[in-house]
């Protein structure tokens, strides 16, 4: 089986707990995540969706795991095609760990689909989303304003 | 055809030409790249060379294009018997102005499936990455040792 994979590394100049919070503050999120805001109570079992500013629903799923200050893993739909949705769920999962004095972000997203609509949508979001968390802590401001 | 390669994108928050010049300057480097000693010659066709700290071979190669402010291409051998034993591996950076930022992708591959090489790069771009977006946005780097 080909599976898909998408893994992007960051290292970011603040403490893990910092960097969990700030990556799942809703107002950090509306900075850095251009606007968009996860419609869920990350509890495991239930749902999540991703809502973008005109109201758009894009992506969605479950929450399977949430250890705050460490790991988050969903399942993951990309829903902005009928080919996307066809797809099913894929997996995306995002550790935090210490990296001497500074916190190492990896998301790691994953589909049993070759060729998968999703991780090509996703492989070309995370580079921009993460540059803007990562921009945002450690200046005050993000680096790209638009998608 | 068989082949490794590793693919990354950031985007910092100055232009292509400041993103260029730090990519090729040996004193930036020694803020950014864990102050491993590098000298090029940089022409196409010249050599270049990046050293351990007490002077022996870490990796080498050539450079193989040279439009600055937007392409860099090197080729990328290993002075690591193992590594090296691979062969040679390509190395290209580009650079795109996104408004006042830079998008900067690097791909780094090798004609070998499961290369030693492509995986230690794996590891080690996302630090020196990390270490030169964070020292031209906020004039300090991430992480100060390597970190396997």
């Amino acid at each position: 089986m080909t599976e898909g994979r998408f893994v992007y590394v960051t290292y970011i100049n603040t403490t893990p707990r910092k960097l969990w919070d700030a990556m799942m503050s809703p107002e950090f999120m509306k900075q850095y995540f251009f606007g968009v805001t996860f419609d869920t109570d990350w509890k495991p079992g239930s749902d999540w969706r991703m809502i973008h500013t005109d109201g758009d629903v894009t992506d969605a799923g479950q929450i399977i795991e949430f250890n705050p200050p460490s790991k988050l893993e969903l399942s993951w739909r990309h829903e902005m095609s009928p080919e996307a949705k066809a797809e099913g769920y894929g997996r995306c999962r995002m550790e935090v760990e210490p990296a001497g004095e500074a916190a190492k972000l990896t998301i790691t997203h994953w589909s049993e689909v070759e060729n998968s609509r999703m991780i090509a949508a996703v492989s070309g979001g995370w580079p921009q989303i993460i540059s803007n968390l990562k921009s945002l802590i450690e200046t005050g401001k993000v680096v790209l304003a638009r998608f | 055809m068989t082949e490794s390669s590793f693919h990354y994108v950031t985007y910092i928050g100055a232009a292509p030409e400041a993103v260029w010049a730090a990519l090729t300057s040996p004193e930036a480097m020694e803020t950014y790249f864990f102050a491993l000693p590098f000298e090029a010659d940089w022409k196409v066709g010249g050599h270049w060379r990046r050293s351990y700290p007490d002077g022996a071979l870490m990796t080498e190669g050539e450079i193989l294009e040279l439009d600055r402010p937007n392409r860099l291409v090197m080729s990328w051998r290993h002075g690591d018997p193992e590594k090296r034993r691979e062969g040679v591996s390509r190395c290209v950076m580009e650079l795109e102005a996104v408004g006042a930022a830079t998008e900067l992708a690097v791909t780094h591959s090798i004609e070998t499936e499961n290369s030693r090489l492509i995986a230690s790069a794996s590891g080690a771009w996302p630090q020196v990455l990390s270490n030169l977006k964070s020292f031209m946005e906020s004039g300090e780097i991430v992480l100060r040792h390597y970190h396997s």
